[in-house]
């Protein structure tokens, strides 16, 4: 089998993704981490990976792959091991659908407030000189934008209110959805749960007042049966710092 | 099982979907409606209303399954492909695959709102649009702009750039002289298509000079499926029917 070789920050969003999807699958992996906060990601090593300079990405041989659900399902497809995805095509495009809910609707909107609250303050000890240095090297304009907003703490008062609505909106949408069937879009476990989950697995803790038994009992009984696959917590015991550290505070109140 | 699609005028979404679905051979019933006054928002039977009202891409048809509203032109298209038991509109090489979603991600991302914003304010405003049933407020607010002519010159640059960047990285694509985009026909194909010929309406200089992209086009509107497609226009122009499509991107 040819090596397959993932660069990531991470067990978090959109690096969570292809992470725990080769660990479900079973496929060993050489791990490259990028510290996103020191902008490895912008450094001319990973520039060479990937051009555009976004995490994850992916080696599988000499296949080069970007974008975490595309990444997500090219592993699925290529490689041997449960299917995370079931055969019905109708449930095929409902997690389609939810995916493409969560990566251009939900997730840009817990992203947002994400960066406001926890990355630009861990970047705020820099000087202004560096940090505009470090918005020079981003490739893509969208991302010079957005770290800029996160660096000097541009974000306007309106944004960040449409932000809050769209995640009160779609945690209750995630919990309607969860109240027709067992899991995202299906009655299986698929890449729709592991990609909504590394968006929502510290909704308990970051959001209480959206998130808990009374509120949303589909979405807290979902939350606990993927904490507890082998696959999740193998994926968490991966990370470093303060992700895997809140991980395992929720995970230890379920226990 | 009963299925129902509900398509606009053979533009963008209605066009890819309605060609998807000529590929796929499914005998499923088609039904007209006017995407530009809101009908989508009122479809009788429509019991599990989630991927109606919430699509990401705005205004764009809904095939109705069992009281189910399926939305998203890719994943319409994908379905039909599926449903028919490989109907050959998706590679099956793993990573040709993958290169074809992440295609069409850039189109839908990228082009067609490009597309729909540039083209709703070209094209009359809503006399009366029925914004009341629309239950998104984030695509209602994109309907208040086009009725109030509340065009940002900023996101109309922005947009004449996505169509030129596109309409470039599409003859590029089709520079070593291959037929279709992905090699092998595909979805890709009918996607682009589908938003690219509402562009050139509006965009004719990103078109000029570019002899393979003009080929190809040629080549898509010669396929029975796109044929069969257009012929369901009911006004004289459907290149120019928009109606509000995904937003602008906001954040990221």
């Amino acid at each position: 089998m040819a090596e397959v070789k993932l660069y990531h920050w991470e067990p978090n969003a959109n690096s969570g993704k292809p992470m725990l999807a080769l660990v479900e699958k079973g496929v060993p992996f050489a791990s490259h981490y990028i510290n996103m906060l020191e902008f490895d990601q912008h450094q001319p090593e990973y520039l060479a990976v990937n051009p555009q300079g976004t995490i994850p990405a992916m080696f599988h041989g000499t296949r080069i792959l970007t974008e975490s659900t595309a990444i997500m399902e090219y592993v699925d497809e290529a490689f041997d091991g449960p299917a995370l995805m079931p055969s019905d095509a109708r449930d095929r495009w409902r997690i389609r659908w939810w995916m493409k809910f969560m990566d251009q609707w939900l997730g840009p909107s817990f992203s947002m407030i994400g960066w406001c609250t926890f990355v630009g303050p861990s970047l705020a000890h820099k000087s202004p000189e560096e940090r505009e240095a470090m918005i020079a090297r981003i490739p893509l304009p969208e991302r010079r934008v957005a770290w800029r907003k996160a660096m000097f703490a541009e974000f306007g008062e309106e944004e960040l209110a449409e932000s809050k609505r769209r995640i009160a909106l779609g945690v209750r949408m995630i919990e309607e959805e969860l109240g027709k069937r067992a899991y995202i879009g299906s009655n299986q476990y698929s890449l729709a749960d592991i990609n909504i989950f590394n968006s929502t697995y510290m909704l308990p803790v970051g959001n209480p007042e959206l998130t808990s038994p009374e509120l949303t009992p589909n979405l807290w009984r979902w939350l606990k049966t993927v904490y507890r696959r082998p696959a999740v917590q193998r994926t968490w015991a991966m990370g470093s710092g303060r992700f895997t550290d809140r991980f395992n505070a929720i995970m230890g109140e379920f226990a | 099982m009963s299925a129902v699609l509900y398509h606009g005028e053979p533009n963008g979404p209605s066009l890819s979907v309605l060609a998807a679905l000529e590929e796929s051979g499914l005998d499923i019933e088609t039904r007209h409606i006017d995407l530009r006054k809101g009908e989508r928002h009122a479809l009788p039977g429509v019991t599990d209303a989630v991927a109606l009202d919430m699509a990401v891409e705005g205004e764009g048809p809904v095939l109705v399954v069992d009281g189910e509203a399926m939305s998203e032109a890719v994943f319409l298209a994908q379905y039909f492909d599926e449903q028919a038991g490989g109907a050959g509109l998706q590679p099956e090489d793993p990573y040709a695959h993958w290169q074809m979603l992440m295609w069409c991600r850039q189109a839908t991302e990228r082009l067609s709102p490009a597309v729909a914003y540039l083209g709703i304010f070209a094209s009359d405003a809503p006399s009366e649009a029925r914004l009341s049933p629309i239950a998104s407020e984030d695509l209602r607010a994109r309907w208040q702009d086009w009725r109030d002519g509340a065009i940002d010159e900023g996101k109309a640059a922005d947009s004449r750039a996505k169509i030129a960047q596109f309409a470039e990285r599409t003859e590029n694509q089709l520079a070593d002289g291959r037929d279709w985009l992905m090699g092998e026909f595909s979805i890709a194909d009918l996607e682009t298509y589908a938003w690219l010929i509402g562009a050139q309406e509006l965009e004719p200089a990103a078109f000029e000079g570019k002899a393979a992209l003009a080929a190809w086009m040629e080549r898509v509107a010669a396929r029975p499926s796109v044929q069969k497609a257009l012929a369901r226009a009911q006004t004289d122009n459907p290149r120019r029917s928009f109606a509000p499509g995904p937003e602008i991107n906001r954040w990221g």
